[in-house]
């Protein structure tokens, strides 16, 4: 009698069971691509507020549907959490009286599939596991094929060798860079003005260049068409590159160029304003300030052909100061460089004003820190990780890092900092896979968590006026100054590996390979350390004064000297001077790099070098 | 059907109403959680679970206990503590921690890890028996043991060893937690998830219905590790104190199959034939070893692809070679980050070699284990009496009272009553 009853509540769950369970995936189904913010009824009437933005019962037509779509969809989800409830409670029911129906009868004895001989067992088992062991192979084998480079065609070689610019440098002599190296140099603008009569070798350097395998096909028919910039992939968003490290994935530099001559020169322009900041490229856009005691000015120009494209002045910011800091000729300003992300870039002046600007030249928002108390003026260049916009403002009377949203221009946080004004910048290391803020002062190089501000380790190494900013490689933070010393800390626990006082920077910061230190002296020495011993490896006298901060682009390392010469040299063991020559103005700020293009701002102008 | 609440949480996400009015939404604050007290409590839970199970298996040789802590373990460590920790996913912590030193291991997941293998190490897998949810929710389940051929069992049973081999692997390359990833109970225990695992997990359960444990027997890489330690257990379990009579009613009983009749060796073989096939097995472990490793070797560019830098990599490289695709999520991070193909590139090539070293370990350890199961099946052992094979048992108590020689005996059934 009892296990009729169980029989039957086992019968009625599992009819009960199939039935909500039909019920439920056939309403997942349903709901999985509805998005209740997206009636088309409520974007239709947000289109006419758009046009119309005094329609007050617009509005509070819009607020009612959206409500009633919120409250529809959480009643929904609270259904279906009911359901689910109710069918786990079913889902229990039925397997109690199932139990209860089996209660004794779970284990009688079943009929013997096996064998009763184990021997024979054993031998059935080792076969089963030979032929699995078989099978394994034959699907390891397969993958192993598939993902054979020889089946590959979308990948190159060069492609690959590329990616590791920074640590297999390339070695090339002074005459095959002389001679050789311009294949890739073909103007962007010139490029979709390509037709078909273009030989299939020089469509072959096209594609080289621009690392579009579908570029040249895509202009071949567009002759009439309206000629569109191409646009490189690889930006210089702020000081001495992404993360201000000094290193740039660029392809296709040239190693050659004169503006006297105009040889490899794309454009120059004259610079509105002056400042010793450094130019920034993103996608076709190239930024940076200038300012005099009549303006301070944000300006975009067009990389392709030079032309100004808009320019934003810092104006109308609550807090900024009537009477300008004293500044020394040497630093103006606009020392700062800015610093962007693709959708908006940031700049900072020595009074103390934040601009940030939308790529169309909008400002978004604008905010003064304080004035700087900083005796020769403001120059920490900015430098953007994620969302957030961090400002290195140490100056002597309220040392800070301050980290805001580079959206809204709102504090995300602020860490106090202890010591006296400095002239360095940030940068971004990482260590471990984990990005740390590296903050070179006086008296201390510190790491922050770039997320939260907690800092994470800080080693007092620096002294005097640190201008120099840190770099980093494998984990590694290098940082250096006159009258301090050179030191490599382990990015992991904040320990230092070594130190040195061979050769100090003043004003330059250095750059690193995965082999070399690179560290310009004022005095004219460019020196290149064992980056894990610190053993000095080998010394340039060059008898001129470094300012500007070395680049490793490609393989090689370009580095301005003050008066204007450009020496290049291979960042491989050998540290050769490849290349040295006058480029034809005073220039102190460090260039900046994208595929097949420098950017070169001088004491006057700004030039673009694209080799032709 | 858990699935659906997951998936109308994951919906929930949609944006705040827009306000006009300059309405500042309040600053979000959470209020952390006392962990530590549940922490302690999980471990005091863990423990005195398997104490009684001890207790139960050991001295009363009863199941009854041992079916209330299966369901309390399937209410407090299932569904009340969502599944996690659990011991089955702390083998890649230790095994992270094992090779990075700046791991930080928590306690709670060590012991979860080690208390089960100590006491597998002294009294078997006590642990299966129903302090572990997952087994406890199969066993839970279960309604009619129907037998698998042994043969099939025994190949089966090689996966969960390639499944902790590739567990660890992808652990000490930082890759992913793939026990973890593909949990088919967790979407259950927390009613929410992943769809395609929570109906791997309904199917597991249905065929727990029929079968005694599919997860622990075929799957579950910690049941592997354990039944290392449960067959050289200190104290091993036993049906009866008494003589065995061979009525194979125990063997019946057993759910996971762990109970060996006695060998008949019908099957008539030449000795020597048997030596040579044991020799030859022997031999060629080597063989298999270094053929396992140099076959992971040459997979690990494929293997890598698990972890998120060389993802990342590749789909940057595809997208430097069709840069008019649109950006995915993670090339849009990558870029709003700053981040340089230089950096990322030397990730890269640091995890390939990573990658290429623990495949080999990984693929070494895969042909060990593949040549020592053949070896182990190629051994003639000679049993005369229902025994349990400790490797496999679960300690979940259902053969004692099948054993006749456990019911007490008509004279001593009347000196109690008397």
């Amino acid at each position: 009698m009892n296990k009729d009853i169980y029989r039957n509540v086992a019968a009625i769950t599992a009819i009960f069971i199939i039935s909500l369970s039909v019920m439920l995936i056939t309403n997942y189904f349903q709901v999985r691509g509805v998005s209740p913010l997206k009636m088309e009824v409520v974007e239709t009437l947000k289109q006419l507020n758009d046009t119309s933005s005094d329609n007050l019962e617009l509005q509070e037509q819009i607020r009612q549907l959206d409500l009633l779509a919120r409250r529809a969809y959480f009643i929904q989800a609270d259904h279906l959490k009911l359901g689910v409830y109710i069918l786990l409670g079913m889902v229990l029911v039925f397997v109690t009286s199932l139990r209860f129906y089996f209660k004794g009868e779970m284990h009688i004895p079943d009929k013997e599939i096996d064998p009763i001989d184990e021997w024979m067992l054993k031998s059935k088992s080792r076969k089963y596991i030979t032929w699995g062991t078989l099978g394994l192979v034959v699907v390891a084998l397969l993958f192993v094929c598939l993902s054979s480079p020889f089946l590959k065609t979308d990948k190159t070689d060069g492609e690959a060798a590329e990616t590791l610019l920074a640590e297999n440098a390339q070695a090339v002599d002074d005459s095959e860079i002389a001679e050789t190296p311009l294949k890739p140099e073909v103007p962007a603008n010139e490029l979709d003005m390509i037709d078909e009569h273009v030989p299939a070798e020089a469509r072959d350097t096209i594609d080289d260049t621009t690392n579009d395998a579908t570029l040249a096909n895509e202009v071949l028919p567009a002759v009439s068409e309206e000629p569109r910039p191409v646009v490189s992939k690889v930006t210089h968003n702020a000081f001495r590159g992404n993360n201000s490290n000094g290193i740039s994935a660029a392809k296709g530099i040239p190693v050659k160029w004169d503006l006297g001559s105009g040889v490899n020169i794309a454009w120059k322009k004259e610079v509105p304003r002056q400042g010793y900041n450094s130019p920034v490229i993103n996608g076709n856009h190239v930024f940076f300030t200038g300012a005099d005691d009549k303006a301070r000015e944000l300006y975009c120009y067009d990389l392709t052909t030079g032309e100004p494209q808009w320019s934003l002045e810092a104006t109308d910011i609550p807090g900024s100061p009537s009477v300008l800091p004293k500044v020394t000729e040497d630093t103006g300003l606009a020392s700062s460089t800015v610093a962007t992300d693709g959708e908006r870039v940031c700049a900072v002046f020595a009074t103390g004003d934040v601009i940030c600007a939308d790529m169309e030249g909008k400002r978004l928002w604008g905010k003064n820190l304080g004035v700087p108390d900083n005796h020769y003026g403001f120059a920490s260049s900015l430098l953007i990780w994620g969302n957030t916009l961090f400002i290195q403002y140490d100056n002597n009377s309220d040392p800070k890092l301050i980290a805001l949203d580079v959206a809204t221009g709102n504090q995300r946080w602020v860490k106090n900092r202890a010591g006296k004004s400095c002239w360095s910048s940030p940068a971004i290391a990482y260590v471990d896979q984990k990005p740390q803020l590296i903050l070179m002062g006086n008296p201390a190089i510190t790491a922050y968590n770039p997320a939260s501000g907690e800092q994470l380790w800080q080693v007092d190494c620096m002294g005097g006026e640190v201008c120099s900013c840190p770099c980093s490689v494998d984990g590694v933070i290098f940082g250096a100054n006159e009258y301090a010393k050179l030191v490599a800390i382990n990015g992991a626990d904040g320990k230092i590996l070594w130190e040195s006082s061979d050769y100090l920077p003043e004003v330059s910061s250095p750059a690193a390979t995965k082999d070399l230190l690179y560290i310009a002296t004022s005095y004219g020495v460019l020196a290149a350390y064992d980056t894990k011993t610190g053993a000095l490896v080998k010394e340039h006298e060059l008898n001129v004064e470094f300012y500007s901060s070395p680049m490793i682009v490609e393989g090689k390392l370009y580095l301005f000297s003050n008066d204007g010469k450009m020496h290049i040299f291979s960042t491989d063991k050998e540290f050769k001077l490849l290349a040295s020559f006058e480029t034809g103005e005073r220039t102190m700020a460090t260039p900046a790099f994208t595929d097949g293009k420098i950017v070169v701002r001088t004491e006057k102008s700004i030039y673009c070098v694209a080799a032709k | 059907m858990a699935s659906l609440r997951g998936m109308s949480q994951a919906q929930i996400r949609f944006p705040k109403p827009d306000f006009e009015s300059g309405y500042q939404y309040p600053e979000l604050s959470y209020v952390v959680p006392n962990e530590t007290l549940w922490v302690w409590l999980d471990i005091f839970m863990l423990i005195l679970l398997m104490g009684i199970v001890t207790w139960a298996v050991y001295k009363k040789r009863t199941r009854r206990p041992i079916f209330w802590i299966s369901v309390i373990s399937v209410a407090y460590f299932g569904f009340f503590r969502s599944g996690c920790v659990c011991s089955i996913g702390s083998i890649q912590n230790i095994a992270l921690a094992m090779v990075d030193s700046t791991y930080h291991l928590p306690l709670t997941v060590l012991l979860f890890f080690i208390l089960p293998v100590l006491f597998a190490f002294l009294f078997g897998r006590v642990f299966c028996a129903g302090v572990c949810p997952f087994g406890a929710l199969q066993e839970l389940v279960n309604v009619k043991n129907y037998r698998l051929s042994r043969a099939v069992t025994v190949a089966l049973g090689m996966i969960p060893w390639l499944y902790l081999i590739f567990a660890i692997l992808y652990a000490v390359t930082r890759s992913r937690f793939i026990i973890c990833q593909f949990d088919p109970f967790i979407g259950i225990f927390r009613l929410g998830g992943d769809v395609g695992l929570i109906l791997f997990g309904a199917l597991l359960l249905i065929l727990s219905v029929f079968t005694g444990r599919p997860f622990c027997r075929f799957l579950c890489p910690y049941g592997a590790l354990l039944s290392l330690f449960s067959s050289v257990s200190i104290w091993k379990i036993r049906l009866t104190r008494k003589n065995c009579i061979n009525c194979e009613l125990c063997h019946n009983s057993c759910p996971v199959d762990a109970i060996r009749a006695p060998y008949a060796n019908k099957v008539k073989e030449k000795r020597t034939a048997g030596v040579r096939r044991l020799v030859g097995y022997l031999a060629i472990l080597p063989l298999l070893i270094v053929s396992g490793a140099f076959l992971m070797r040459s997979a690990s560019p494929d293997l890598s692809r698990a972890n998120k830098e060389v993802r990342l990599y590749d789909l940057v490289e595809e997208h430097e070679a069709n840069p008019e695709e649109e950006l995915s999520l993670e090339l849009e991070a990558f870029y709003g980050q700053g981040r340089t193909m230089e950096e990322l590139a030397s990730t890269y090539e640091a995890k390939q070699e990573e990658f290429r070293f623990y495949s080999t370990v990984a693929g070494a350890f895969i042909g060990l284990v593949i040549g020592l199961a053949l070896i182990r099946l190629s051994v003639r052992r000679t049993r005369k009496r229902y025994e349990i094979h400790h490797a496999d048992c679960v300690a979940c108590g259902m053969c004692f009272s099948y054993c006749p020689q456990n019911k007490p005996s008509v004279e001593s059934q009347k000196l109690s009553e008397s």
